[in-house]
């Protein structure tokens, strides 16, 4: 893991509950609180710390954390 | 758009609720969710209480007891009221509008203009600017915008994403012509290709009511619903409100010389907590200046959600003095409308239920 991918994951952890206790690669299926709210939270994490408007669609087409990471716009 | 109106004000707000209290933590129990479920979206979201009407009860039953409460408060006769504009998306009639209903149950004089606007969250905003333009420019001395919705009427009980959300109101506001200038600035805005974000798809012209809307369908989510009840994606409308709001009010108040230091307030349409705070945030505005908790006492209520707002955050002092706003509506179309100017002082009818409580 990159430490910019480190930074990035534990700042978007302690912003949606729902990837607290999960690893970069966890399925987001698997975790309990991966609901429409985690989505929301997400969508705000990346607006405010990345200034990246993502789509519903394009949280919910990811399948781990990391391809989160992935959307912010620095990161390839 | 951007317009400037000067000659007019807000006179006197008042709004009638739902009489049905409905917690979403209750609600939520008794569906055999989760209590730390429940919790974390009360508190994440700010889903609380929400006060809605019973199937017999429209927007114009509740916009009727606002105006008849608001114009005893004020002591004013119907008779001087020139024209009544109704913004509501749930009418009483497809014809006709709620307007000339209303009309007819005050007695209102036969040369009084009465017309709808079919507007959801940004419609007290759209009302209030078409209300000032006739007292501007319009000939009228003073106009009563009606304005509400019962949305929860429209939501499917079993859809967890929606029918929490909503509460149910009717709003009055008396706008009058004045000497003075008192400028008031709007911003408009509209993204049409965004309404399918926020949508009703079946019951008007396009696709009428019939048995086979009413079949109900699951999402993804397992929430059911039928193609006559209220859909919303939050997501997109999420990202809708953090993208296009925050600039339209930069943007007012830019024009209207305010600064987030020398506005006494901003006040947003109370979509959900979530939302207003981080509308309110990204503007630069303090909690303590962008009131975000009226939507856990009344839920969501549409286009009576910032009078609402106006009477429960800012009552005491709208009532006394001049305060200078900021605040914008928005949603549904999708579309939206901003403001800054002075408002107050003005009379105030108070909060409350319709019917009232035997």
């Amino acid at each position: 893991m990159s430490d910019v991918t480190e930074k990035q994951f534990r700042a978007l952890q302690s912003e949606v509950d729902a990837l607290a206790e999960a690893t970069l690669d966890a399925p987001l299926a698997s975790l309990s609180q991966w609901d429409s709210l985690a989505v929301l939270l997400v969508i705000s994490h990346f607006e405010h710390v990345h200034h990246v408007y993502l789509s519903g669609p394009q949280v919910r087409a990811c399948l781990t954390p990391r391809d989160l990471i992935k959307l912010a716009p620095h990161v390839s | 758009m951007h317009s400037l109106i000067n000659h007019f004000r807000i006179a006197g707000l008042s709004v009638s609720t739902g009489s049905v209290r409905r917690s979403f933590i209750a609600d939520g129990q008794a569906n055999g969710i989760p209590m730390a479920q429940l919790e974390r979206v009360a508190k994440t979201i700010g889903l609380r209480d929400r006060m809605v009407s019973t199937p017999d009860v429209t927007a114009l039953d509740l916009c009727e007891d606002a105006t008849r409460r608001l114009l005893s408060e004020m002591n004013l006769d119907a008779s001087s009221i020139d024209a009544i504009i109704f913004v509501t998306q749930t009418p009483d009639h497809s014809q006709p509008n709620n307007a000339s209903l209303l009309h007819g149950r005050l007695g209102l004089s036969k040369s009084t203009l009465a017309f709808d606007l079919a507007q959801g969250c940004a419609g007290w905003v759209t009302g209030l600017h078409q209300a000032a333009l006739l007292c501007a420019h319009g000939g009228a001395g003073r106009v009563l915008l009606c304005a509400g919705d019962t949305l929860s009427h429209l939501t499917n009980k079993n859809d967890r994403a929606a029918d929490p959300l909503f509460g149910d109101a009717g709003s009055a506001t008396i706008v009058e012509r004045t000497g003075q200038p008192n400028p008031m600035h709007f911003i408009f805005g509209a993204d049409g290709k965004g309404a399918s974000s926020i949508i009703v798809p079946a019951g008007g012209a396009r696709q009428p009511a019939s048995e086979l809307t009413r079949i109900e369908t699951a999402d993804t989510s397992g929430n059911l619903h039928h193609a006559e009840n209220l859909h919303l994606d939050g997501a997109e409308i999420f990202n809708f409100s953090l993208r296009e709001i925050p600039p339209a009010i930069q943007s007012v108040m830019q024009h209207g010389g305010y600064t987030v230091a020398s506005t006494d307030a901003l006040i947003l349409h109370q979509a959900n907590k979530f939302i207003v705070e981080s509308v309110a945030l990204k503007v630069g505005f303090a909690k303590d200046k962008a009131p975000a908790g009226i939507v856990e006492k009344f839920g969501n209520q549409s286009s009576a959600s910032i009078p609402c707002a106006l009477i429960d955050a800012l009552g005491d002092a709208l009532s006394q003095k001049p305060l200078k706003l900021a605040g914008c509506g928005f949603g549904v179309g999708l579309s939206w409308g901003a403001f800054a100017g002075e408002v107050g002082p003005l009379i105030l009818a108070p909060i409350q239920p319709y019917p009232a409580s035997p």
